[in-house]
């Protein structure tokens, strides 16, 4: 790179400083730097990436490019399972975009970080009251991630290697669960549902439920929208036998329904994009919820940051701390409690400003929106003889009973496209047929959820 | 001169009074008396969320911003974070309605615009890693770290190679490398570095074995040294029957100069929060691309992302009967990629490697000069050129001033400025790992040592002066003893210990 550097705008450097540098280090070529670099190995060719000579050309192209999608907001969405499109107050964004937060690192130096600090610890505690345990960590990935944590984390608090989980599931956090214990060789079981309530199978779960089991893991709702009504056996047996409880929760059923921790659930995990972490993004960045009853042995074996208050030399003074930080990775390294560094720092905290936003009135008038929504689509549908497949309690998710053949899938997608609709997520019994994972939120209105109804007869005609 | 603001600012649980509302989400006009939740089920007491009004969120909030230092503010030279500038046009595209308002699980014909962009991304990395297949469905560094050792671990078992579950890294590699390993199941077996910073090749040489599953190894390595001995290491690796994992954290310094697929490794993850200049919004999110060749493919995680040409159609692929299943419950941090892929196409290739060049020379002039004061020394391997990053060892300062590398680095935060990474690498002692990256001009640098050593003359006259730093910061010296020792860690404990009596600061 001799002279030839015509400046570009992530480049803070003109060549004329890059020269004054060089005539410092003695040298008259940057690649004199890379020259311990074996020939052999240096790559010689250009690549063809891709490159737009102007920021307005980047975003014209970009733009054009997304054209082709179509969003949740030009047509109506009736999909969740674990992630929502929800609403983002204006002044949610104003303070995400500011810089203060987003720009910074870790806050590796907590006397220049307080306000990264501050927030985190406010975000635990808001999750704290709503789950009612007493401690969660800063975040995970996402409510999958959080189902592998949370089964690492049993096992390593019970020293126990067999994790069991309802089978009512959702698939993809299933799946993540699977590959996350692999490594700690956790060996394990899937408890039944009752075929017609949806219901975890109590006589199979206290079956199962022993002194060599780590953890019970129980979705409530559950991923088919059902309340898990009757946990008190099967959470009482695990505990006579030392088992961890973990439940996962839908964090908007929360406002309705009882805390994790008041029917004796030990950890509570959940995905936080539903209650503010942020636009749906197509599923990601999202926001794993983590949170534990205190305790202090058990506290140590949590995955992820913990933001604590302390002090300083400034006698009484208060300041935030990340804390327990000899579990982490960076400090304990094949011994830290899991190998998260980076994790969704600035989700929780825009869940933080969201939850601040709504307050305990907000909260409660937003969640009884999507279960009003989705009790009514439910009703108008059974009124035309359109059944749910589980006839029990539900919050803002059912299972609507369509059997569609895998090969009219297709058709039905865009029968409903036409109508501006997504129908829900497909989701297969019998692994021939699809019913319909079916979620409202609050976003639509009456005539959206009648319109629904109408598709869905006209499809059934 | 600067002066951090200090707010004294309450949590906002205490800033709140009942009635306040700060929003009003959408409502429907169902009557409220139809929710039927079970008995045993329904929640009795409301969770105690603050009550504001907007404007004493978006004030709080606000505040607290102020209490927090970031690139936009000045320089940020933590090494191995690799703190670039975000381009705010990133910003803007990824607020893209077209962005946001995208489910996961919508019928992927909707989503062609997204996916395309994916694509392309996936082939920009895997070109830029000399490897032909990448995920981005890794949300961070680790989880790279995870996926592609897990990847590893798939093919010796596929090759019916149980045994082999030792990874070899180096005593200089990042906390992640173990904490991965271990995740995975495998035994990290820890080698010695040279007196110049390079893995030891008798060290590789006998820790080698029909155990080997591979070796990890972040090249230039974390002291900033390029492993040059590279071919010769993943020759002995290779012969073994081990493979080459390339830890993407330092891969500022190679853009598009060197390719790890072309130094003989098999896989390697990038963060596209530290190369590709996505935020690092104060611990995430981040996002990792993974890449690998075509033995460790078979085994990526499901869906990969597919082109089928003749009908122009991206799509998700599940059908991967060798996979190591799901890592993430989705696809990865999108919005993050998409933030990538807007640097990376700002850039194009020639402005890549401009990229690499200059954060290469910036590092060694910053090392250079540190290097030159009074109690700084450099670590390890004097005469060889650094590449991304360089690390400094104040071991002598501390000697003969009975000041530390961290109290050096809290004098810099007084005058607002980063501390670079202290204590890192391991090897080193004292250790001020520091990387500017292209981001700090010629003048920033000047003025960045300067300051540093004004406050190393200050400190030898003043020991205490050092001790007590920083100074106009938001508050003093944390003592984080104090946190650990009382575990404060919700607004309920607070509570909890406030009601019995005990002191809170």
């Amino acid at each position: 790179m001799k002279n030839d550097f015509k400046g570009h705008p992530y480049l803070a450097n003109s060549q004329q400083d890059l020269d004054e540098m060089m005539e410092y280090l003695g040298i008259k070529d940057i690649e004199e730097l890379y020259s311990d670099i074996p020939d052999e190995i240096r790559f010689k060719g250009e690549l063809d990436l891709p490159f737009y000579k102007s920021e307005y050309e980047l975003l014209e192209a970009i733009k054009t490019k997304l054209s082709k999608n179509i969003t949740t907001r030009e047509v109506r969405s009736f999909i969740g399972g674990g992630v929502l499109d929800i609403y983002m107050p204006a002044i949610q964004d104003e303070l995400l975009r500011r810089t203060e937060f987003y720009s910074a690192y870790t806050p590796y130096q907590p006397e220049i970080s307080q306000g990264t600090l501050q927030s985190l610890f406010e975000y635990q505690s808001m999750i704290c009251e709503l789950t009612g345990m007493n401690v969660a960590n800063c975040s995970l990935y996402d409510w999958a991630t959080g189902v592998g944590e949370a089964a690492l984390m049993s096992a390593r608090i019970t020293k126990r290697n067999k994790f069991i989980y309802t089978a009512a599931t959702a698939p993809n956090r299933e799946a993540v669960l699977k590959s996350y214990v692999v490594g700690a060789n956790l060996e394990l079981a899937s408890i039944p549902y009752d075929p017609a309530t949806g219901k975890i199978d109590i006589t199979k779960a206290k079956e199962m439920l022993d002194d060599t089991v780590a953890g019970i893991y129980i979705e409530n709702p559950n991923f088919f929208g059902v309340i898990e009504d009757k946990l008190d056996e099967i959470i009482t047996k695990a505990h006579e036998h030392g088992v961890k409880v973990v439940v996962g929760a839908d964090m908007n059923s929360l406002a309705l329904m009882k805390p994790p921790a008041e029917y004796g659930a030990d950890i509570c995990i959940g995905e936080g994009q539903t209650i503010g972490g942020g636009p749906l993004n197509f599923g990601g960045p999202l926001l794993g919820i983590l949170a534990m009853k205190f305790d202090r042995r058990e506290t140590r074996q949590m995955p992820g940051r913990i933001v604590g208050i302390t002090t300083t030399s400034n006698e009484g003074e208060r300041a935030y701390a990340n804390t327990l930080e000899t579990r982490e990775q960076h400090i304990k390294r094949e011994r830290a409690t899991s190998n998260i560094c980076t994790n969704e720092g600035l989700i929780a905290l825009s869940c933080a400003i969201h939850l601040s936003l709504l307050g305990p009135e907000g909260y409660k008038d937003s969640a009884e929106t999507m279960y009003l929504s989705a009790h009514y689509v439910a009703e108008e549908l059974e009124k035309n003889g359109i059944k749910r497949i589980f006839d029990s309690e539900f919050f803002n998710t059912f299972v609507l009973d369509l059997k569609i053949p895998k090969e009219k899938k297709k058709e039905f997608t865009d029968f409903m496209l036409e109508r501006k609709i997504f129908p829900g997520i497909p989701h297969s019994f019998d692994g021939n047929n699809y019913d319909y994972l079916v979620t409202t939120s609050y976003l639509l209105c009456e005539e959206d959820l009648n319109d629904y109804v109408k598709a869905i007869g006209e499809w059934r005609n | 001169m600067y002066r951090q603001a200090k707010y004294d600012e309450p949590l906002i649980f205490e800033l709140g009074k009942k009635g306040r509302k700060a929003h009003i989400p959408p409502r429907c006009d169902f009557s409220r008396d139809k929710i039927k939740i079970p008995e045993n089920m329904i929640r009795t007491a409301p969770p105690d969320l603050p009550e504001l009004h907007e404007g004493e969120v978006m004030r709080h909030y606000v505040r607290l911003s102020h209490m927090n230092y970031c690139i936009d503010i000045n320089t940020y030279p933590l090494g191995s974070c690799t703190m670039k500038y975000n381009p705010k046009i990133n910003e803007t595209v990824a607020r893209s309605e077209k962005m946001m308002y995208m489910h996961p699980n919508q019928p992927e014909e909707t989503a062609q615009g997204l996916l395309e962009i994916m694509y392309e991304l996936q082939v920009a990395l895997a070109d830029l890693a000399g490897l032909k297949y990448t995920t981005l469905q890794t949300p961070a560094g680790a989880s790279g770290e995870y996926c592609g050792l897990a990847l590893i671990k798939a093919y010796h078992e596929d090759q019916g190679d149980t045994q082999r579950d030792e990874i070899i890294a180096p005593d200089s590699s990042h906390g992640t490398n173990p904490a991965s390993t271990v995740m995975n199941g495998m035994k990290l077996i820890e080698i010695k570095s040279n007196d110049d910073g390079r893995v030891n090749m008798d060290a590789l040489k006998s820790a080698v074995s029909d155990k080997t599953a591979g070796l990890m190894l972040t090249n230039p390595n974390t002291l900033g040294i390029f492993e040059k001995d590279i071919i010769e290491m993943s020759n002995i690796v290779r012969d073994s029957g081990g493979l080459l994992y390339y830890d993407g954290a330092n891969f500022n310094a190679i853009i598009g100069k060197v390719r790890p697929g072309d130094m003989g490794y098999d896989v390697l993850h990038f963060n596209l929060h530290k190369t590709f200049a996505t935020p690092h919004g104060g611990g995430g999110p981040g996002s990792a691309a993974v890449c690998c060749n075509e033995i460790l493919e078979p085994y990526l995680p499901v869906p990969t992302i597919d082109y089928d040409k003749d009908k122009d159609y991206y799509y998700f692929n599940y059908d991967r009967p060798k996979s190591v299943g799901k890592l993430h419950g989705y696809y990865g941090n999108v919005a993050i990629a998409l933030r990538a892929y807007a640097y990376i196409a700002a850039l194009g290739y020639k402005g890549l490697v401009n990229t690499a060049n200059h954060a290469v020379l910036t590092a060694n002039y910053a090392v250079r000069k540190l290097e030159k004061l009074d109690g700084f020394r450099l670590s390890h391997g004097p005469d060889i050129p650094r590449k991304h990053e360089g690390v400094l060892e104040a071991t002598p300062f501390l000697r003969n001033y009975d000041v530390s590398g961290m109290d050096i680095a809290k004098m810099l935060l007084s005058r607002g400025l980063h501390a670079p990474t202290v204590y890192f690498p391991l090897i080193a002692h004292e250790a001020w790992m520091v990387e500017p990256t292209e981001n700090e001009n010629k003048d920033r640098i000047d003025k960045y040592v300067a300051t540093v050593a004004e406050e190393m003359e200050k400190a030898k006259v003043d020991p205490d002066y050092a001790h007590h730093a920083p100074k106009w910061t938001s508050v003093g010296r944390i003592d984080s003893g104090w946190s650990v020792r009382n575990l404060v860690l919700s607004y309920k404990l607070l509570k909890e210990k406030r009601e019995k009596g005990e002191y809170i600061p």
